[in-house]
């Protein structure tokens, strides 16, 4: 069946893609070729996409370490920084160093990612973030390009990180990719999926996301009776599930649905999972469920081939970075949960024997300031990530260093930093990847042809 | 108390709803007759209403139907029960709206807790009380306008109990929610200056205790408070129309402020601090904060076209920068427009928007703000209480998690003889409802009143439903089996009184009916009606249990309905 599928997954795009390109009929196809490989692909890859909600404080997680950037950085967020003698574990030591002689330092919560980025599994983006074009501080000031709407504000950051939209958009990246290989999957619908609530970056032109909790679908109570009835229990579950006229009420029935179909064929899936033995450990922040979540997406990709999946994307997230206020006793715990997850989910896929299958990505609304106000940070733009995979080319930064100085040509103010990088291109690099061909890329990331580089090969 | 067979003959009519009167019916329920021509008109707009343009007002008002009255309590009150809907029915709407509008709170959250024994030393950390004390409210309280108005003022002018590290958590959201009660029918600027008065909103919003910029270390104040007051609890980003459709200029929106402004906003937040520094004893949770002058920002603040002069103490720096909000153009459509969405439907129309937005920045006698006016404008318009509005495939809202409960409790008599209202969080959305009273997560909300489901149909037609932002595969099942456990267990001495609804076990059809009128508004069709039938039918009603049984299962039905789910 899946066959089936992809055959025709194959015949959709090879005739989409032999309109668009008439006039160069036989280029084109070597572009379709390859696509129809991928989505017709034997092999199995899943990207992670990691949101940190409430935009990360860059500066204390990816810490200047070099004595005249430090030495700057300490200033701007008197008493919020780590101290010189508390990094020298955590300094990272990538095979290039910067030309600018720049030092970076983890966090120290985040030792646990050291040894990955030692071992050429984990690379660091440098000053990432939301643009529409390259921007230079000269046009930014002169608001001579387009920017980004709503810049500094939470939730459209956090939708344009993931959509390329501000709030409201109607799809993300993660979704857009799912759109591409959805038809490939043996279920379509287990292509895009959640372990903790809705967000935009899953949701696709037609794919849709799928969320599960972090221990898996959940059943209806009601199932075979409700109240002691067989007939009224088929009822309930006929109900909840048939569409209506109003478009409110269809797409209730349209959730209900996939709740009530896909429950029995992945909980059975499910139970085939193996064991792993890597543990997750407790996380320092109870409310924090990001290990939970991550070892359900591991559950999840470990029963993949059952479930006929040849490309999924997910997405996990956790909470509680703006850090406006206590940066100094909260942030070292949000580092603390971000690196044992990470750590325990890169370990379980080694044991599973599918790290080089999965890219793992930190995201998050946006950088903050470096300059402090008292006691915590304010929003910024720029960022640092992580991304984390056995097919990461690692130990190794991507993108440019910023310069952190005071009105200096990537800072709009207090340490604000104007992203280098942009979000597209972060994301056309794992889209390439995953197997999506520079023609289709545009479909994915609309704004992706105002880049000259357009894959910055950290993996 | 009102029985199948006792049922006044309106009743009974309704169930055979007649769309075509409904109209008239609404505009005549108003109680003024000159509105009625204007109701015409405006119902013209949208969809399918050509049956009651050429009609003309009955001289006699008609009474209000069990339908619409149940529809009107549905937007208006956090639960209604059979003889709320036909108490309503032998009134008018603005009659109803006066009686809620005069009734003093009966009790104060804050009285709540200290009432009932939870300001003791022992509570000072946790958070104790508080679920109970929201659902005392939410369920309990006999003002349900209020309850209504005053968790959607809430919804925008928000604090989350989980953002909110401190002692005394309880007793601080206590007070929040007493600053946004208190003034849900007084005037919004008052509510403003109040709730920013507010221990937990400064906690929330990191500006207790935040401090002027020290040209030393180069520290400047925080500016959380100064941006989410602007974007989130009064302006928003881009400049509106008074219709809440956005002004464009070339064809852009126009943004209503700079980083500048939030920078220079920011100062005004400094120097805010505890009335009382004794941390054994909530009181300091309750008492507005205080400003210290040696801590407040002395040079000029400039945001928003206002420049507060230098050396202005903070007091008066708190009323100048919350009146140059206040006076934004912004504010009548930003908040008008989301407490409809809250009220009654996703989508209003940019007329309806701008009729209410009118209404807020003049009541009629000069006054803006005026909530009181701005509630009656919204429930009492024609875009509210127009019948085809019940058939249109947009019009309307996802009925909000918690309002499904509280009006389950609220329709069947769910008290607590003990105040404890045992339902406790019902945030987990794996195995409750996923939104909990007092417990958003961020100062977003749950769910943002620019959401809509990607990929859905919804989001096709370029239409918003914020409710589904909380709405997931999980959620929706979780959903069902929590109201499928309170339905039949309640929640400790919180226990459900279905003598109505047994009385009428034996009769699957009338039983339904009852249900669809009370929880639906009989928006739920017969078809609908008809296959749930079958369902009831298939359960004996010869014993005590077994009707029992019946009861519950309908009852579950009922609320798993979309028709039921989606409020029209």
């Amino acid at each position: 069946m899946s066959l089936d599928l992809s055959r025709r997954a194959f015949l959709q795009r090879a005739s989409a893609l032999s309109i668009a390109g008439a006039a160069t009929p036989f280029v084109m196809n070597l572009a379709a070729i390859g696509e129809a490989a991928a989505s017709t692909a034997t092999d199995y890859k899943a990207i992670v996409c990691v949101f940190l909600y409430g935009g990360n404080d860059y500066a204390n997680t990816l810490v200047p370490a070099d004595s005249s950037n430090y030495a700057i950085y300490n200033a701007a967020r008197p008493g919020l920084g780590y101290s010189q003698s508390s990094l020298v574990n955590t300094l990272l030591a990538p095979t290039v160093a910067p030309a600018g002689g720049q030092q970076y330092a983890l966090a120290p919560e985040l030792a646990p990612l050291l040894p990955i980025f030692d071992a050429g599994k984990m690379a660091v983006i440098l000053n990432v973030g939301t643009l529409v074009q390259p921007t230079t501080k000269a046009q930014y000031v002169a608001k001579s390009v387009q920017l980004p709407p709503k810049l500094l504000s939470h939730n459209d950051q956090q939708s344009y990180w993931q959509s390329s939209s501000p709030e409201g958009a109607a799809s993300g990246w993660g979704g857009r990719l799912g759109d591409l290989f959805q038809s490939g999957n043996g279920t379509a619908a287990l292509t895009c999926i959640s372990p903790n609530g809705n967000a935009v970056f899953l949701s696709g032109k037609s794919a849709v996301q799928y969320v599960v909790t972090p221990t898996g679908p959940i059943a209806l109570n009601a199932t075979t009776t409700l109240r002691g009835s067989t007939a009224a229990a088929a009822v309930l579950k006929n109900l909840i599930q048939t569409p209506v006229n109003h478009l409110f009420e269809t797409e209730l029935t349209r959730v209900s649905g996939r709740a009530i179909n896909l429950y029995g064929q992945v909980t059975t899936a499910l139970t085939s999972a193996p064991v792993t033995n890597t543990v997750f450990p407790a996380a320092a922040d109870p409310s924090s469920t990001l290990g939970a979540q991550l070892k359900e997406v591991a559950r999840l990709i470990s029963v993949g081939s059952q479930l006929g999946a040849k490309r999924q994307v997910f997405f996990v997230s956790t909470s509680g970075f703006d850090t406006h206020d206590g940066l100094v006793s909260i942030h070292p715990v949000l580092m603390s949960n971000l690196a044992n997850a990470l750590r325990a989910f890169y370990d379980t896929t080694v044991e599973l024997g599918v790290a080089n299958q999965v890219t793992t990505f930190t995201a998050s609304d946006f950088g903050r300031a470096l300059t402090a106000n008292n006691d915590g940070t304010d929003h910024g733009w720029g960022s640092m990530h992580f991304v984390l995979g056995g097919a990461v080319n690692g130990k190794a930064y991507y993108g440019t260093p910023p310069v952190l100085a005071d009105n200096g040509p990537d800072d709009i103010g207090q340490g604000r930093l104007l992203p280098t990088t942009s979000v597209d291109q972060y994301a056309a690099t794992l889209a390439s990847w995953f197997g999506v061909s520079a023609t289709d890329m545009p479909t994915v990331l609309p704004n992706i042809g105002n880049y000259t580089t357009k894959n910055l090969g950290f993996v | 108390m009102i029985e199948s067979s006792a049922a006044p003959d309106e009743m009974v009519d309704l169930l055979d709803d007649q769309i075509a009167s409904n109209a008239l019916r609404s505009a005549q329920a108003l109680g003024i007759a000159a509105l009625a021509p204007l109701a015409l008109e405006a119902c013209g707009g949208d969809s399918g209403s050509a049956a009651v343009a050429t009609s003309t007002p009955s001289p006699t008002p008609v009474a209000i139907t069990g339908a619409e009255a149940s529809r009107f309590l549905a937007q208006a009150t956090t639960g209604a029960s059979k003889a709320d809907i036909v108490s309503l029915q032998g009134s008018t709407y603005d009659a109803w709206l006066n009686t809620q509008f005069a009734m003093a709170r009966p009790i104060k959250f804050w009285d709540f807790l200290a009432n009932n024994g939870y300001n003791v030393a022992a509570n000072k950390f946790g958070q104790t009380g508080f679920d109970t004390m929201m659902w005392s409210q939410l369920i309990g309280g006999t003002d349900t306008l209020r309850q209504r108005v005053g968790f959607a003022l809430h919804s925008m002018v928000i604090v989350g109990i989980a953002g909110t590290p401190s002692s005394w958590l309880s007793q601080g959201m206590a007070a929040y929610f007493d600053a946004i009660w208190d003034n849900a029918f007084g005037n919004f600027r008052q509510l403003l200056d109040d709730v920013a008065g507010t221990v937990v909103m400064g906690i929330f919003l990191t500006f207790i205790n935040n401090v002027k910029g020290n040209p030393v270390t180069g520290a400047v104040p925080d500016e959380n408070f100064a941006r989410e007051l602007m974007q989130l609890f009064t302006i928003g980003l881009y400049q509106l129309n008074m219709d809440g459709t956005q002004v464009l200029a070339g064809g852009k929106p126009v943004e209503t402020y700079t980083q500048a402004d939030v920078t220079g906003g920011a100062r005004v937040w400094t120097g805010w601090t505890y009335a009382n520094a004794d941390e054994t004893i909530p009181d300091r949770m309750r008492l507005p904060m205080i400003n210290i002058a040696a801590k407040h920002e002395s040079g000029t603040k400039v945001f928003l076209g206002t420049t507060i002069p230098a050396n202005t103490d903070g007091p008066t720096s708190k009323k100048l920068a919350l009146d140059a909000i206040f006076a934004h153009a912004n504010v009548p459509p930003f908040v008008s427009k989301q407490l409809i969405q809250h009220l009654v439907t996703s989508n209003p129309s940019p007329a309806y928007v701008g009729r209410v937005a009118a209404v807020f920045a003049n009541n009629g006698s000069g006054v803006r703000g005026d909530l009181k006016a701005v509630v009656r404008a919204i429930l009492t318009d024609t875009e509210a209480r127009s019948a085809a509005n019940i058939t249109s495939t947009s019009f309307g809202k996802l009925r909000e998690p918690i309002f499904r409960l509280t009006q389950w409790a609220r329709a069947f008599g769910v008290k607590s003889a003990t105040n404890t209202w045992k339902f406790g969080s019902t945030l987990d959305p794996n195995n409750r409802l996923g939104e909990s009273p007092g417990r958003s997560p961020s100062v977003f909300n749950f769910f943002r009143p620019g959401y809509t489901p990607p990929g859905s149909g919804i989001a096709a037609q370029g239409l918003l439903a914020p409710e589904f932002q909380i709405t997931t595969e999980p959620t929706v099942i979780a959903y069902l089996n929590y109201m499928q456990d309170l339905i039949v267990g309640g929640a400790g001495d919180s226990q459900a009184d279905y003598t109505s609804l047994l009385a009428l076990a034996t009769d699957s059809q009338a039983l339904l009916n009852e249900l669809n009128l009370v929880l639906a508004a009989n928006q739920i069709s017969a078809a609908t009606i008809a296959a749930m039938k079958t369902g009831i039918d298939s359960i004996s009603a010869t014993t005590a249990s077994g009707q029992l049984n019946r009861v519950q299962a309908a009852l579950v039905l009922v609320m798993a309905a979309p028709e039921y789910l989606i409020l029209k």
